[in-house]
């Protein structure tokens, strides 16, 4: 219905109205959840993610222990209302598979499990509502879920989408914008300035890699800002 | 049936308590005292409908309780052709998907059983013929909506059937079906036919064949249909007083108990749910049953529970009657004042 929206215009406007390198607004809501150790609702714009951790606790299956750290499960459901076109998509969904792995190796050098053999650490990410930025938003969820139940980390885990349109690098992808433009997802863990993963799965000429990759873990940053500030009247208390 | 496991010395407490008069439950309720129940409408944006319902949550923190998500989706189905699945008049699916946040203790094989039995009782209730809204067509014998009903359990305390009646009812009221309009595609009339459909020299006006603007009457060979308003929600679904809601008795004989939690759920081991639907208060139907667990009951003692059950059901009825309307009142406020600030 509406006539062709542009990506970037001649004001540098983007199609929800944001500057080039401007992050949507960031919600943190860290009430309780149902039963859960730690909880937390992430919103990036229109996407919105709870993510529950339970544990450290005893491993539903013996098979699944490690004798010295602890098994981090991770399991992604996404609701079927949450994108504009209602899509169900069962629980052993590849992509959805692969999401949750990545998830997990993103967090397996990250937490300590050291300190927690034989014992399992459940990570559940329920998507509530996507457009755009859906693994950065899993991401975020889940260290603030992980610092709610007092998991010990490393670090945080901040993660921003970074894409370019021709020349112009952009932050914080929309759908609109994820299915137009090269894209990458990277996580960044803000002491140490050090990536913890990067995922892209378009084409990106080399040249604008760096760029774009180095502003998103300068926004990555900002968004680890956000996180302290959210987390810390729960220090104060 | 998701239960936390429960000893036989704690199983024996909690009934001994039941029985005992006057009864004791954990929490200090009378037996047929509910737990607050909180609903909020609209809360997926991009659905048609939904609605966010919690029983027993802890209104400090938020902790606990059973939280349900309901959302509606509506989209267009073909009837006849290109292997469409749509039947005359639309049609409703109803599937509930159990978080394993909700049920932390349970593998993945239970959890997905748990939730298919959900979605059988909630589907078989819902997409009974006598709920059937009549505002789900939109081309006879060849379009028709397909209204999607899907349900997230995010926490469970005990109780969940309730929950998930009552939240698809409320997400069902919420809705908003896209008014539709037919159209017809007619081929323009050109060359030879027209001018011998004139008649004569050229400089009389003879009126054509043409269908005037003014004609109401159903055009009966539409082929496809138009959203004659983008922007417009739609109407609310028929017969949104009808949507059953479901009472959950928790059977100690000759005692019952509604809204149980966890532990006393996995003490009392058998249940009857029963959905009743009041279309208006002097009609209510029963529009399904159920027996969970193992147990058995006289027949009188079962015609009791339903007379019990239809007055408890009555009440909770009118009560979420009451607080979606008023549901629907604060969106609109809120609607309006956004728009009178602009």
């Amino acid at each position: 219905m509406a006539s062709r929206l542009e990506i970037l215009n001649e004001g540098g406007f983007r199609s929800d109205g944001r500057r080039q390198y401007e992050l949507r607004g960031i919600d943190i809501d860290l009430s309780q959840q149902g039963h859960a150790d730690g909880s937390a609702i992430i919103t990036h714009g229109l996407t919105q993610v709870l993510v529950s951790v339970f544990g450290p606790r005893e491993a539903k299956m013996r098979s699944h222990t490690i004798h010295d750290r602890a098994n981090i499960n991770v399991e992604v459901a996404i609701a079927a209302f949450s994108t504009g076109d209602r899509r169900k998509r069962s629980r052993g969904d590849k992509r959805i598979l692969e999401f949750a792995a990545t998830i997990k190796s993103t967090f397996e050098p990250v937490v300590q499990t050291n300190l927690y053999p034989r014992s399992q650490i459940d990570i559940f990410v329920q998507v509530l509502q996507q457009d755009g930025g859906l693994l950065q938003a899993c991401i975020n969820a889940t260290t603030l879920a992980l610092i709610n139940a007092g998991i010990p980390m490393v670090d945080f885990v901040c993660a921003v989408t970074g894409g370019v349109h021709s020349t112009f690098p952009m932050l914080d992808l929309t759908l609109l914008e994820e299915n137009d433009v090269p894209n990458v997802t990277i996580a960044v863990m803000p002491k140490t300035q050090r990536i913890s993963m990067v995922t892209m799965e378009t084409r990106l000429h080399v040249e604008r890699f760096e760029e774009v990759f180095r502003l998103a873990t300068d926004a990555g940053l900002v968004v680890h800002q956000e996180m302290k500030r959210a987390i810390s009247p729960i220090e104060e208390q | 049936m998701a239960s936390t496991s429960i000893s036989k010395a704690e199983k024996s407490y909690i009934q001994a308590g039941l029985l005992a008069d006057p009864p004791l439950r954990a929490d200090g309720r009378a037996l047929s005292d509910f737990r607050t129940v909180s609903l909020e409408t609209g809360i997926a944006p991009l659905a048609n409908g939904s609605a966010r319902l919690s029983i027993g949550k802890n209104p400090h923190d938020g902790s606990g309780g059973t939280e349900v998500l309901a959302a509606v989706k509506v989209e267009v189905e073909n009837i006849d052709y290109a292997g469409g699945s749509g039947v005359e008049g639309g049609r409703v699916a109803c599937t509930v998907t159990c978080s394993p946040a909700a049920y932390p203790h349970l593998r993945s094989e239970a959890l997905d059983d748990l939730q298919y039995d959900m979605t059988t009782v909630l589907h078989e209730t819902l997409s009974h013929s006598s709920l059937h809204p009549q505002n789900l067509a939109i081309l006879r014998g060849k379009k028709s909506w397909l209204l999607n009903l899907d349900l997230v359990i995010l926490a469970d305390s005990g109780n969940a059937y309730d929950a998930i009646f009552m939240a698809a009812k409320a997400a069902l009221w919420d809705t908003k079906v896209p008014r539709t309009r037919s159209v017809e595609y007619k081929a323009k009339k050109t060359g030879p036919t027209a001018s011998v459909a004139v008649g004569g020299g050229g400089s009389m006006d003879v009126d054509e064949d043409t269908v005037s603007g003014f004609d109401t009457r159903q055009i009966t060979h539409a082929t496809d249909f138009e959203l004659p308003d983008y922007w417009d929600e739609g109407e609310v679904l028929d017969g949104r007083h009808r949507w059953p809601v479901c009472i959950t008795l928790n059977l100690v004989p000759p005692a019952h108990l509604l809204d149980a939690t966890t532990s006393e759920e996995a003490a009392i081991p058998l249940r009857l749910l029963i959905m009743f639907s009041f279309e208006s208060k002097e009609s209510p139907s029963i529009q399904g049953m159920r027996m969970l667990g193992s147990g058995e009951l006289t027949t009188a003692q079962l015609a009791d529970l339903i007379k019990v059950g239809e007055k408890y059901a009555q009440e909770i009825n009118s009560s979420l009657n009451v607080k979606l309307k008023d549901e629907d009142l604060r969106r609109n406020q809120k609607a309006r004042e956004r728009f009178a600030q602009r």
